[in-house]
C-alpha cells in the first residue's frame, strides 16, 4: 500500500516509531531464554521474600528506630549466601550472568515486601553499573573478582556509588547543571594518581560496602569536563565514614557520609578521567560524561521504576488483605463497590508501572546499555559457555588496555546518540511513572485502612515512608521529567532548550 | 489565617505561636523519637498549664471556655511546629465534646475542675475511629450503678498517659453503642506498649484489654453515635485546622530552603518548576485557611447544613495537606527525607490527621448520604 521509502518517511516524523513501542520492536530480537531466566529470578525473589524479607521487614524497621546506628550485616550476609551480589554480574567477570532486565522483576518482587531490604541488595548494582559503564575492563575485572570471591568465602564484598555532595544533588546527574554547580569533591592530579578531598552524602550502603565508585572533579570550576571516576576501598588512608543519616524510611539500608582528606587514589584505581577517555574518543568531554551518566542511569532508573512499582504492589496487597478481613455494615469490605473500584485502580497502577519499566528495559536491550549483552549470539554464548572458559580464555583479554579502548570506542564513538536518548528518556519515564504510582497506591491504601493503616505492625505505613525516597533518588522525579523532555520531545523541536530559562 | 478574619483571636495565635517557638521548634526531632525515646511530659504539663487541654471546655468545668475558632487557631499554630502536641490537644477536646454532647456536665466537672495535672485532666480516647464503623467493640454489662467492661479496643490515644479513658462499648445485645468512662489504673485493664505509628510519635496510643473493668456510663445507653456525631461535626474543623497548620509549616520550610539552595548556579526558587511546586503548595495552604475560617463560621452560625460543610471542608483540606507535604519533601530533595528537617514528619503527620475520626472514604459516603437525605449506615438501627 505504501512504498518502503514512504513508510520510512512517515515513521520518522515525530513521534518517531523507533522511539515508541519498544517492546514490539524488541520482541523478535529478544533471546527466548530470557523468559525462562526471568521466571527463575521471580521464583528466587519469592522464595527470599517468604524466608527472609517478609518475616524480617517490620522487625528490622523497628530495630533501626531503636538503634539508629544499626547496620544490616546479617542481611548482607544472607543475600551474599544466596548469591544475590553476583547474580547480575556478567559471566565474563565471573558472575552468574542473569539477564539485566530480570533484575527489575526481582526488584519489584522484593520491593513489594520491603524497599529497604531490596536496596540492601540492589544498590550494590548501582555501584556495579557505575563501574561497568566506564568500560575500564582491567579495573572492572579486579573489583568484580573480589565480589565473586566474597561470595565464595562468605565475606561479602559490595560496591557503592558516591556522586551526591552536600551542595549538589541534582546538579551532579546532568552536565548542563554540573557546569554551573557547586561541587567540592576535588581530585588533584599528582604523580601516579589523584589526591581527593571532599565529602559525599546520602551514599546508600556506604558503611557496609568494601568498594565505592567515587566521582570527583579535577577542576571544581569546570566539573563537567574534568570528572574523575575512582574506585576507593574502605580502609584506604584518608577515606573515612561520617554520619549515618536518620531517614524517614528504607532505614535498614544505611545512607552514609563519606569523607576524603588527602586520600591518594593510585592510577590503577582510576575508573576514567579526561586523559584516559581522550585516548578513545575525540568527542567533547562534556558529551562523553553525559553519555556515561546516561548509560548508568538508563539501567538504574528503570530499576528504580521497578522499586516504585514494588511499593505500589505492596500497598495494593496490604489494602486487598485489609478489604478481605474487614467487615463493614455486616458485609466484607471487599464486597463494597467503591472498594472494588479503589482496588482496581491500585491494580492498574501496578500494571502500568510494570509496563513502563519493562518498556524501558526493552529500550535498553534494543538501543541502550544492554544491547551488546542481549544480542542473541552474545547472550547465548555467555549463557552456555562454561565459566572455566571465561576464566581462562576471555578474562586475560580483559586485562589488556586494548579491550578498554575497544569498549569505549563502541560506547562513545560508534553508538548513535539517538539510541542513548531513547534509552535515557524511557528510563526516566519508567522512573517517575513507577515511583509516582508507588506513592499514589500507598496513599490510597492508607486512606482505605484508616486507623489500621497508621500502625507500623500492619506494614502499609512503612511502605509509604519507604516509597517517598524513590521519588527523590536517581534524580528527583522533576529532573527525570526534564530528562524525558530533553531525550524524547526536544530533539524534534529545534527551538526547545533545556535548563536555559 | 483565622486571625485575619477575626482580630479578637490574635492573642490565641500569639500564645500558641510563642509556646511552639519556645517549647517545640528546637526539639521536634527529639520529641519525635518516642516511643524509642522519652515522652515529652514537661511540654504536656506546660500545655495543660496554659489551658490548651481545655480550650472549648466551659470555665465552670475547668476549661477556658472558648469556641471552635480559638481551638482551630491554637491547633494551627502548634501543628506548624509539631503535629503531635496538636494530636493531644485534639484528643482532649474530642473526649470533652463527646461528654458534653452526652450531657455529662456533672461527670465532666468532677474530672476537669478537680484535676491537678495534665495526667488527671486528660481523658484518653480512640480519636482515629468512628465507633459505628468498628465491628468489634468492648462489651459492657450492667453491674449495680456501674458497668463491667470486657474485650479489647485498639489505638486509645494517650491511653498510656492519661488517668481515664472514654470508651465506646456495646451494652449487652443493644444494636448501637454507648460511651463509658474507665479508670486506666484499674487492675483488670491491660495496656500495650505505645503503638509505633506513622506520625504523631509524641501523641502515643495504646491497645487496651478490659477484663471486668468497672466503668461509668456517659449519657444514655445506646446513644453513642448521636454523641459522637454531634462532637465530631465540630471536631472535623479542628482536624482541618491541624492539617492547615502542618501545610503552612511545610510551605514555610520549603520556601526558605528554595531561597538558599543552589542548583545549576542559581537559587532553586529561580527554576520555574520549583516555583510552580511552591505556588501549588501556597495555593493549597491558602485554600485550607479559607476552608477552616468558613467552616468555623458555619459552626458558630449553626445553619442547617453546618455539619456537612465542616466535614466537606475537612476532607478537602486533608487531601490538600497530603499532596502539599509530599511536595514539601520534594523541594528539599534528599534533605527533605531526613529527620534533620521537619518535612518528613509533616508528611507523616498529615496522613495521621487525615485518619482522625474514621476512615476517609467512609466519611465521604456518610456525607453524600446525608446530603441525599438517606440513613447513615453507621447510625443505630
Amino acid at each position: 500500500m505504501l512504498s518502503r521509502g514512504e513508510i520510512a518517511d512517515r515513521l520518522s516524523s515525530y513521534p518517531a516509531f523507533e522511539d515508541t513501542m519498544l517492546g514490539l520492536q524488541y520482541a523478535p530480537r529478544m533471546p527466548k531464554a530470557m523468559v525462562k531466566e526471568t521466571r527463575e529470578v521471580v521464583a528466587i525473589a519469592r522464595k527470599f521474600n517468604e524466608e527472609v524479607a517478609r518475616p524480617s521487614a517490620l522487625v528490622l524497621d523497628r530495630r533501626t528506630h531503636e538503634d539508629p546506628d544499626y547496620l544490616p550485616w546479617e542481611l548482607v550476609e544472607e543475600a551474599n549466601r544466596r548469591g544475590f551480589y553476583t547474580m547480575w554480574i556478567p559471566k565474563l567477570f565471573g558472575g552468574k550472568g542473569f539477564n539485566l532486565p530480570s533484575m527489575s522483576s526481582f526488584s519489584e518482587e522484593v520491593g513489594s515486601v520491603c524497599l529497604g531490604i531490596m536496596n540492601v541488595i540492589g544498590v550494590h548494582y548501582l555501584g556495579v553499573a557505575g563501574l561497568m559503564t566506564s568500560y575500564n575492563t582491567p579495573l572492572i575485572r579486579r573489583v568484580l573478582s573480589e565480589v565473586v570471591q566474597g561470595e565464595k568465602t562468605g565475606k561479602p564484598c559490595l560496591i557503592a556509588l558516591a556522586i551526591t555532595e552536600p551542595g549538589a544533588g541534582t546538579d551532579v546527574e546532568e552536565m548542563e547543571l554540573l557546569e554551573k554547580g557547586k561541587v567540592t569533591c576535588h581530585a588533584r592530579r599528582v604523580k601516579g594518581g589523584y589526591i581527593v578531598n571532599g565529602r559525599k552524602i546520602f551514599i546508600s550502603m556506604g558503611h557496609v560496602s568494601t568498594w565505592t565508585a567515587l566521582y570527583g572533579y579535577s577542576d571544581l570550576k569546570n566539573p563537567s569536563e574534568t570528572t574523575v571516576g575512582m574506585m576507593v576501598k574502605l580502609g584506604m588512608k584518608g577515606f573515612s565514614l561520617g554520619t549515618h543519616e536518620n531517614k524517614m524510611g528504607q532505614r535498614v539500608c544505611p545512607a552514609s557520609e563519606l569523607i576524603f582528606e588527602d586520600c591518594f587514589v593510585p592510577d590503577d584505581q582510576v575508573i576514567a578521567d579526561a586523559q584516559s577517555v581522550r585516548k578513545c574518543s575525540k568527542k567533547p568531554l562534556k558529551e562523553i560524561n553525559m553519555r556515561y551518566m546516561d548509560y548508568t542511569m538508563s539501567a538504574t532508573r528503570a530499576g528504580v521504576g521497578a522499586f516504585g512499582t514494588g511499593a505500589a504492589r505492596g500497598a495494593f496487597e496490604k489494602a486487598l488483605a485489609f478489604a478481605n478481613e474487614t467487615e463493614l455494615h455486616g458485609k466484607p469490605l471487599i464486597n463494597h463497590e467503591w472498594v472494588q473500584c479503589m482496588l482496581a485502580e491500585m491494580y492498574k497502577n501496578v500494571m502500568l508501572g510494570r509496563l513502563a519499566y519493562m518498556e524501558a528495559n526493552c529500550a535498553n536491550g534494543l538501543r541502550g546499555a544492554y544491547k551488546l549483552l542481549q544480542l542473541k549470539p552474545m547472550y547465548y554464548y555467555q549463557k552456555y559457555m562454561p565459566q572455566a572458559y571465561f576464566d581462562r580464555v576471555v578474562s586475560p583479554l580483559l586485562e589488556k588496555e586494548s579491550s578498554t579502548w575497544l569498549m569505549r570506542k563502541m560506547a562513545y564513538d560508534w553508538h548513535d546518540l539517538a539510541d542513548d536518548r531513547c534509552a535515557s528518556g524511557w528510563a526516566s519515564l519508567a522512573k517517575f511513572t513507577g515511583t509516582d504510582f508507588g506513592i499514589r497506591n500507598c496513599q490510597m491504601a492508607i486512606e482505605l485502612m484508616g486507623q489500621a493503616g497508621l500502625r507500623q505492625d500492619r506494614g502499609v505505613e512503612k511502605i509509604l515512608r519507604d516509597a517517598k525516597l524513590v521519588q527523590i533518588y536517581e534524580g528527583t522525579n522533576q529532573l527525570n521529567r526534564l530528562n524525558l523532555f530533553k531525550c524524547l520531545i526536544a530533539p524534534a523541536h529545534p527551538k526547545a532548550k533545556i535548563f536555559a530559562e | 489565617m483565622l486571625s485575619s478574619f477575626n482580630t479578637d483571636l490574635k492573642p490565641f495565635e500569639e500564645l500558641a505561636g510563642s509556646f511552639a517557638a519556645k517549647e517545640l521548634v528546637k526539639k521536634v526531632e527529639e520529641h519525635d523519637r518516642h516511643p524509642f525515646g522519652p515522652f515529652f511530659s514537661d511540654v504536656l504539663d506546660k500545655a495543660y498549664e496554659v489551658g490548651f487541654l481545655g480550650v472549648m471546655l466551659p470555665e465552670e468545668l475547668g476549661g477556658i471556655g472558648q469556641d471552635i475558632r480559638a481551638l482551630c487557631i491554637i491547633l494551627d499554630s502548634i501543628c506548624r511546629a509539631d503535629g503531635s502536641l496538636g494530636g493531644i490537644i485534639f484528643t482532649s477536646a474530642l473526649a470533652q465534646e463527646v461528654m458534653l454532647a452526652a450531657g455529662a456536665h456533672k461527670e465532666a466537672g468532677k474530672i476537669f475542675s478537680k484535676a491537678a495535672s495534665a495526667k488527671e485532666f486528660l481523658v484518653a480516647y480512640p480519636s482515629f475511629c468512628n465507633p459505628g464503623q468498628l465491628v468489634k467493640l468492648p462489651h459492657a454489662t450492667k453491674s449495680g450503678r456501674n458497668y463491667l467492661l470486657t474485650g479489647e479496643i485498639e489505638y486509645v490515644v494517650m491511653g498510656g498517659i492519661a488517668s481515664r479513658a472514654l470508651i465506646p462499648a456495646r451494652i449487652d445485645d443493644q444494636a448501637g453503642y454507648s460511651f463509658l468512662l474507665a479508670d486506666l489504673s484499674d487492675k483488670g485493664l491491660e495496656k500495650s506498649e505505645p503503638v509505633f505509628s506513622l506520625g504523631f510519635h509524641a501523641c502515643p496510643a495504646v491497645d487496651v484489654t478490659f477484663k471486668g473493668v468497672k466503668a461509668r456510663l456517659v449519657g444514655e445507653e445506646g446513644r453513642g453515635s448521636v454523641y459522637f456525631d454531634a462532637a465530631s461535626r465540630k471536631m472535623h474543623v479542628a482536624a482541618a485546622a491541624m492539617n492547615a497548620g502542618i501545610m503552612k509549616g511545610s510551605f514555610n520550610e520549603a520556601l526558605a530552603y528554595a531561597k538558599e539552595r543552589f542548583q545549576g548556579g542559581r537559587e532553586i526558587i529561580n527554576w520555574s518548576e520549583v516555583s510552580m511546586i511552591l505556588a501549588n503548595m501556597l495555593i493549597k495552604a491558602n485554600v485550607a485557611d479559607l476552608c477552616v475560617a468558613q467552616a468555623c463560621q458555619a459552626v458558630r452560625q449553626e445553619n442547617g447544613q453546618w455539619g456537612r460543610h465542616c466535614m466537606a471542608a475537612a476532607l478537602h483540606v486533608h487531601e490538600l495537606a497530603c499532596d502539599a507535604t509530599s511536595d514539601g519533601i520534594q523541594v528539599l530533595g534528599g534533605n527533605g527525607y531526613m529527620k534533620d528537617y521537619g518535612q518528613e514528619k509533616r508528611y507523616r503527620d498529615a496522613r495521621q490527621v487525615q485518619a482522625l475520626l474514621g476512615i476517609a472514604p467512609l466519611k465521604k459516603i456518610a456525607l453524600i448520604r446525608e446530603a441525599a437525605g438517606l440513613d447513615d449506615p453507621c447510625a443505630p438501627a
